[in-house]
């Protein structure tokens, strides 16, 4: 009888259901309150493309502030969100049929380079941003740019990589990291923490499933893997063997630990960091968000510094991860569009918001020393750590301290081969590193032929 | 008799007009774009500028050697889940169709919800029993037994029971599903005259079941065959990504959107999807004679 | 149909016994099936972080669970809301008229097509099911591009015309179809025949009750194909508010950091209306051949 009752609910719910369907489909517009559209009807009309949600807010939020300054160039966005890896498909399908592409569209990193060749289907946006250009981290527009140079992409964040360190635990075992200046003095306190902790305690986990190090590595000598825009790509450097020499060194010793899931970007990540499994790790700036978000009870307990060097005077940063936003070539109002994109993303105003809200490292360095912009103690970013993160901004931008890595056609292929299987057979496997790297660079050569 | 009734009646015009919107879909939905597809694989293809390169993406194909890892991979797995995912579901459809078993429904929904939950959801909850973590659920299975922790997804036989079981935790239930529709189209009378003739269960089985139900057994085969060499998800789900260590996880599917879709190789993403049909292909014509799945129509 | 064949008396206890165990087997499973899912929905009342910290640990302690996810997923989690609950019923209810007009439509076409192949003879019938089968062997990725410049040349993109109709004839569904009707005996449309029924006559008065069992997993698995259903959908639709739950329930998931909470409570009460679909038509699972419609 149950069942019965069932689906005679079915089916009174599919009576009211399709009549309600094929009025949606009529109207189309019947359901405009969960449709984010922003800005007057009789203003130019974009279409914008993100992976994030938070990023719609922010530009809706961007182009209503425009259009107040801007009554004479009022814009009319509409906003759709998708999932990530389907938008990055959907937007290569809409550019490679020709049509239904949106007029703008955040596009993450790592896709630029199937966008930097001959027939780039994206509008330059060279012109657009060089009233910005002065201010601005210069290595991040490079990474959005096409070989020769012309801009493509509107970067959000630096991604600056920074040392995170669990204060309060290396301080209940009576260290002190904040006299660590290079990899020496590093490995050093790792002994020491091995010793305090009885071994429980690890100094810090190596990736075996992203290459944050390696690029960090990359960035202290000023070697490239990839070879940049237009070099070879090459992963036997010096400075990577130099790392990863090192890397197996903590772990034979004990002072590391191999990255539950690979790296600490995953849940069994945070869950190391947040049991204090781990003393410290490397990585960019944008990863204060997952202490707010997963690991709230760290407050006060974390600290950030830059990273150490393998020589004094080398460079110690460098921009990991990020978005650029684009402009396609189906936009009808190109020069519009990258007006506000540019202003929306690199002014004052749209800074402002990525740093407060979005909680990133803003790629307008200027602001970077502006006191009321970066120590706004209404920002809790601000408050969470034992220290102010744009401090440590400062200090780099002070020693021009941030370095390049490009992301080339090759580093798909090649951050493939080192997630999958380089780090892997060295750090797993104990495989000879030149060994290792030389059959990763036989792969690299048989790929680009 | 007029002529729109004598169509009505007609056996010949019957077929036709009943195949025509699968001959139409086919045209439109599948014969164009395959067509475009087979094009594409001999091309390289960047934003509107086509040129054509030949076999220049075969013959690459057959050099890359992650390809040939994500082949053999994909084959492995149908296999494993052919040996797998029939006889099981098929034993626990004909148990669950038993007057034995009690409370059937309920058993039935449980089992058929996996298939239900998002990927995502469901992915994360298998990494997360898997992990290499000592508080794993798998790892405390260990503990239980006095084994030290490992690390389940980073080497392949351990990682490969993880994937199994989740393909079996998310499939069991549908195909059982198959098969219980299947034994439904059984005439029930053979079952009592069998009984008449005193056959045991086993007997039943043996030469009333296992017969009848070959057709929905065929059907269960062949899309298994085409869903174990393109599986993708399923190893997306527990490495979270595409990338697994040393690519155990790695399969056909899997390298089509790596280097097809995910470099704008496009051209490349259908030299590998050509592949993979003509292996699904070949495998399902070759089980479909050997049953004589076809020879029906041709008689 | 497992019974029992020694004297009356051992054959009760042996039925016990063995019914013990049939059930004890089912029991077990299920136990081993549900243990991932008890875990999600008690964590569906947590935190999401709590989830990413402690792991799947199922937890019985009532004291930390909270309806907060809930909450938000219904909009009564004030200010604090993540997700417009609006949305998320939004996405809901679309996937909901898709996955119902999409069975609907696919199972009678397919039937009908299914009929077609199995109950005549016809010269390409051969062909015909060979194609069905090569349908199925075909990675819908190489189709992907070809098949979107179509549907927008067709002018059906960002139309649900435009998600349903290239999989309407969907060959799994055919090829189940056939394989069904296979064994059901032919002189009942000599029969029908005889008896004046014109050709689709049969196929809708005489045909369709008796596959009644094959229309009802068709449609359960249908629906579920559907429901689970994102790549296509996605490349069609274009307007936010034509998205279906999965495209939605994913746009959840970012590098710059994971929705958990509304991840796993949205996911969790997605599962509902599907198991609702399984619940009605599994009831026709029991009809069938044993309704001894057929014996005549």
């Amino acid at each position: 009888m149950k069942k019965r009752w069932l689906s005679i609910m079915m089916a009174a719910a599919m009576a009211a259901t399709m009549p309600a369907a094929v009025m949606a489909e009529e109207e189309g517009e019947a359901e405009a309150t969960a449709v984010t559209t922003v800005g007057p009807e009789d203003g130019t009309h974009f279409e914008m493309w993100s992976f994030v949600d938070a990023h719609n807010e922010f530009y809706g939020k961007m182009v209503e502030l425009w259009n107040e300054q801007n009554p004479d160039k009022q814009i009319n966005v509409t906003f759709s969100t998708y999932p990530y890896g389907d938008m990055h498909n959907k937007l290569m399908m809409s550019l490679q049929a020709g049509s239904g592409a949106p007029d703008m569209c955040d596009v993450e990193i790592g896709q630029f380079p199937n966008y930097t060749g001959d027939d780039c289907p994206l509008y330059p946006l060279t012109d657009a941003l060089a009233p910005y250009e002065a201010d601005c981290v210069t290595s991040r527009l490079d990474v959005y740019s096409k070989g020769d140079g012309t801009r493509i992409g509107v970067p959000t964040h630096v991604g600056a990589s920074v040392m995170y360190w669990n204060a309060e635990l290396l301080e209940s075992y009576g260290l002190d990291y904040k006299s660590v200046k290079t990899w020496d003095d590093y490995t050093a306190l790792g002994e020491a923490l091995k010793e305090a902790s009885n071994g429980e305690v690890y100094l810090t986990s190596v990736d075996t499933g992203g290459v944050d190090w390696m690029w960090i590595a990359m960035a202290e000598y000023g070697e490239d893997w990839t070879g940049g825009p237009d070099g070879e790509p090459n992963v036997e450097l010096d400075s990577v063997k130099k790392m990863m020499t090192m890397q197996k060194q903590w772990l034979d010793d004990g002072i590391a630990m191999i990255s539950t899931d690979g790296h600490v970007d995953l849940e069994a990540g945070f869950k190391n960091v947040s049991e204090g499994k781990i003393a410290s790790f490397p990585k960019a700036m944008w990863y204060m968000s997952r202490f707010m978000n997963y690991m709230p009870e760290m407050e006060g307990k974390y600290d950030i510094t830059t990273i150490p060097v393998f020589e004094e005077g080398q460079k110690n940063s460098v921009g990991i991860g990020g978005t650029g936003t684009v402009i396609t070539q189906q936009c009808e109002a190109p020069e519009l569009a990258a007006e506000w994109l540019t202003w929306a993303k690199l002014s004052k105003e749209g800074e402002s918001y990525i740093w407060s809200v979005l909680g990133f490292d803003v790629c307008n360095s200027a602001l970077w020393f502006d006191e009321d912009f970066a120590f706004d103690e209404s920002n809790p970013y601000n408050t969470f750590f034992r220290c102010k993160p744009y401090e440590v901004l400062q200090e780099l931008a002070n020693n021009d301290a941030i370095g390049t890595v490009y992301t080339t056609s090759v580093s798909p292929t090649l951050n493939d081969y080192m997630c999958t299987t380089t780090l892997n057979e060295v750090f797993e496997d104990g495989m000879d590193i030149d060994e290792a790297l030389a059959e990763a660079q036989e792969y690299l050569e048989m790929e680009l032929m | 008799m007029s002529k729109v009734k004598k169509l009505l009646f007609s056996q010949k015009v019957a077929p036709f007009v009943f195949v025509l919107p699968f001959v139409l879909s086919l045209l439109i939905f599948w014969a164009y774009p395959l067509i475009s597809g087979v094009i594409m694989s001999f091309q390289d293809i960047n934003f509107g500028n086509r040129t054509f390169v030949g076999l220049d993406h075969y013959q690459k194909l057959f050099k890359d050697k992650f390809f040939i890892t994500a082949v053999l991979n994909s084959v492995e797995y149908m296999f494993l889940t052919l040996v797998l995912m029939i006889p099981i579901p098929l034993l626990l459809a004909v148990l669950m169709e038993s007057r034995l078993t009690k409370a059937k429904g309920v058993w039935k929904v449980i089992m058929y919800i996996p298939a239900l939950t998002s990927v995502v959801i469901s992915g994360m909850l298998f990494r997360m029993m898997f992990s290499e973590a000592d508080g794993s659920q798998m790892n405390q299975l260990l503990a239980f037994f006095n084994q030290a922790p490992i690390a389940w997804l980073k080497t392949k036989w351990t990682a490969w029971i993880a994937l199994l079981l989740l393909c079996m935790w998310r499939w069991t239930g549908v195909n059982m599903l198959y098969f219980v529709s299947g034994l439904k189209a059984i005439d029930t009378s053979l079952y009592e005259s069998a009984d008449i003739d005193g056959a045991t269960a086993w007997q039943k089985f043996r030469y009333v079941t296992l017969p009848l139900i070959k057709p929905t057994t065929i059907y269960v085969i062949t899309i298994s065959v085409y869903a174990g060499l393109a599986m993708f998800l399923e190893s997306f789900m527990l490495w979270n990504g595409n990338s697994s260590p040393k690519n155990i996880g790695l399969t056909i599917v899997g390298y089509l959107y790596k280097r097809g879709i995910e470099k704008n190789d496009l051209g490349y993403a259908c030299a590998v999807g050509m592949v993979l049909m003509v292996i699904a292909l070949i495998i399902n014509i070759v089980q479909l004679v050997a049953t004589g799945t076809f020879k029906k129509e041709e008689s | 149909m497992a019974a029992n064949t020694a004297s009356p008396k051992t054959m009760e206890s042996n039925h016990k016994v063995a019914s013990v165990v049939a059930t004890g087997i089912f029991v077990i499973l299920c136990i081993f099936i549900a243990f991932p899912l008890v875990a999600g929905l008690l964590a569906s009342f947590r935190p999401g972080r709590e989830l990413v910290q402690n792991g799947l640990a199922i937890n019985w302690d009532f004291s930390t669970m909270t309806l907060d996810n809930y909450k938000y997923l219904f909009g009564v989690g004030g200010g604090n809301s993540k997700v417009d609950s609006a949305k998320y019923f939004m996405w809901y209810k679309n996937s909901l008229v898709l996955t119902i007009l999409t069975v609907i439509l696919t199972l009678l076409v397919c039937y009908f097509v299914a009929y077609g192949l199995t109950m005549y003879k016809f010269r390409l019938q051969g062909f015909l099911f060979f194609m069905v089968i090569a349908t199925m062997c075909v990675p819908f990725e190489i189709l992907m591009l070809p098949l979107y410049q179509e549907v927008t040349t067709l002018g059906l993109i960002d139309k649900m015309a435009g998600v349903i109709l290239p999989g309407l004839c969907g060959a799994s569904t055919i090829f189940f179809f056939r394989q069904y009707m296979q064994s059901l005996p032919k002189e009942l449309l000599d029969a029908a025949r005889i008896d004046g029924c014109t050709e689709y006559g049969i196929s809708v008065r005489i045909m369709m009750p008796i596959t009644k069992p094959a229309f009802a997993s068709m449609a359960i698995l249908c629906a579920m194909g559907s429901w689970n259903n994102m790549l296509w959908p996605l490349l069609v639709f274009r307007d936010t508010s034509k998205f279906t739950l999965q495209i939605g329930l994913n746009t959840l998931l970012t590098p710059y950091g994971n929705n958990y909470d509304l991840l796993i409570a949205g996911s969790m009460f997605g599962i509902i209306p599907i198991l609702l679909i399984y619940l009605i038509f599994q009831r026709y699972l029991i009809d069938g051949m044993t309704a001894g419609a057929v014996k005549g």
